[in-house]
C-alpha cells in the first residue's frame, strides 16, 4: 500500500463468543489475513450489540459475549481475494467502504 | 469571553500605597477592570523593585518595607484593550503603563453554563472520518502516544476524538498484538477516530503524522449530525454587561 492512496476498509462484525476452528473467530479470522498477507487487522471488542438473531450481546456474569469488529484496511483487489474466505468463515455483517490512506510506514 | 487567538496584555506597575478617592488605587483598578467586562484580571505583591525615583523598596529591610511594588496583570481582546485604556492612563499617574501582543492559547472557565431547558440544535454537515492506527506501547516523550495525540487534538480545537483499545491485530510494525500470560506487558492495538469538518481533519492529519513512527492514518467522508445545545454565552458579549 502506498500513501495517499484510495483503498478499502473492511469491517466484520462478529462476536466474541464465536468459535472457528477450535480457535475465537475473530483470532481465526485475523490469522487468515496474515495468510493472505493482508496489510493489516485490528480485532476492536464493542460493550453492547446486538445483531440479526435480535439478542443483547453483552457481558454478564458467566458468559461473555460481547460484539467484535475487525477492521481491515488494504487495497481494493487484496479485498476482493480475502472477502470470499471471510464469507465462508463468519456468518455476520461485512460493511466495506472507501478511505483515503494517508500513511503506513514499515516499522524497523 | 476571552477567545483563542491574539489578545493584548496589559501590565501596570504601581505602589502599594499609591491612593485614589482614599482607597488603594490596585484595589481603584482591580475593580475598575472588573465593572468594565476584563475578562481577568491578576495583582501581584512584588519582593522588591525600584523605578523612577531610584529608591531600593525591598520587603527584607523593614524600613523600606512601605512603598513595595504592585503589578497588575490581564489578558483581553485588543478592542477590550482600547477601550479600558483611557481610564486607566488617567488612574495611573504614577507608574508605568504596558502593552504587548499575545496570543491566547486556552482560555476556559465556568462561565455561562448553558441550562438544560434550552432546545438542542442540529447541525448536519459533510465531514471527515480519521482513523489513526497505532500500539499501546507507542510513547511519546514519555507519555503514552494515543495520549499525547488526543492531548495535541484538544488543544487544537478538534470537536472530538474516542480511543479504542483492540483486543489482537497486526499491522505496520510487523508483530501481533496479542494479549497473553506470558507477555503482560501489552502492547495492544488503539484506534483513535476522530470527525469533525475536512480543513480541520487536514490540520490534525499533519499532527498526527508529526508524532506517529509506525501506524496507518485512514479518513473518509461521511456526513455528521451533530447534536448541541444552545449555550447562552452570546449575552455576555454585551459591552457594559459583568461577566
Amino acid at each position: 500500500m502506498n500513501r495517499a492512496t484510495q483503498a478499502k476498509l473492511l469491517r466484520i462484525h462478529v462476536s466474541e463468543s464465536d468459535r472457528f476452528g477450535g480457535k475465537p473467530l475473530y483470532e481465526a479470522i485475523v490469522d487468515k489475513c496474515r495468510e493472505l498477507g493482508i496489510a493489516g487487522a485490528t480485532a476492536l471488542r464493542g460493550v453492547e450489540g446486538y445483531g440479526e438473531a435480535d439478542e443483547l450481546h453483552g457481558a454478564g456474569l458467566l458468559r461473555r459475549d460481547q460484539p467484535v469488529v475487525i477492521s481491515i484496511v488494504d487495497t481494493a483487489d487484496h479485498m476482493a481475494r480475502l472477502i470470499p474466505e471471510v464469507e465462508k468463515m463468519a456468518p455476520g455483517v461485512m460493511a466495506l467502504s472507501d478511505v483515503k490512506v494517508i500513511r503506513v510506514q514499515q516499522g524497523a | 469571553m476571552l477567545t483563542n487567538g491574539p489578545a493584548k496584555r496589559v501590565t501596570i506597575f504601581i505602589n502599594e500605597d499609591a491612593q485614589r478617592h482614599m482607597t488603594p488605587l490596585h484595589d481603584a483598578i482591580m475593580s475598575y477592570l472588573m465593572r468594565n467586562g476584563i475578562s481577568g484580571a491578576t495583582a501581584t505583591r512584588a519582593y522588591s523593585g525600584f523605578g523612577s525615583q531610584r529608591a531600593m523598596h525591598s520587603a527584607g529591610i523593614e524600613v523600606r518595607a512601605r512603598h513595595l511594588p504592585i503589578r497588575i496583570e490581564f489578558v483581553d481582546a485588543p478592542h477590550k484593550v482600547d477601550e479600558v485604556l483611557p481610564e486607566l492612563y488617567d488612574m495611573v499617574s504614577d507608574g508605568l503603563i504596558e502593552v504587548q501582543d499575545t496570543s491566547v492559547v486556552k482560555a476556559s472557565g465556568t462561565q455561562a453554563e448553558p441550562s438544560p431547558a434550552t432546545p438542542r440544535e442540529e447541525k448536519k454537515s459533510a465531514a471527515t472520518l480519521l482513523r489513526v492506527y497505532l500500539g499501546e506501547a507507542d510513547k511519546w516523550r514519555g507519555e503514552p502516544l494515543y495520549d499525547a495525540i488526543v492531548k495535541k487534538l484538544r488543544m487544537m480545537d478538534i470537536a472530538g476524538a474516542t480511543v479504542y483499545r483492540g483486543i489482537l491485530g497486526y499491522g505496520a510494525k510487523g508483530h501481533e498484538h496479542k494479549r497473553s500470560v506470558f507477555h503482560p506487558m501489552r502492547d495492544l492495538p488503539i484506534v483513535i477516530t476522530v470527525i469533525d469538518e475536512p480543513a480541520k481533519i487536514e490540520r490534525a492529519v499533519a499532527a498526527v503524522e508529526a508524532m506517529l513512527e509506525d501506524g496507518l492514518i485512514v479518513t473518509s467522508e461521511v456526513e455528521m449530525l451533530r447534536l448541541v445545545r444552545c449555550s447562552g454565552a452570546e449575552a455576555v458579549h454585551e459591552p457594559g454587561n459583568p461577566s
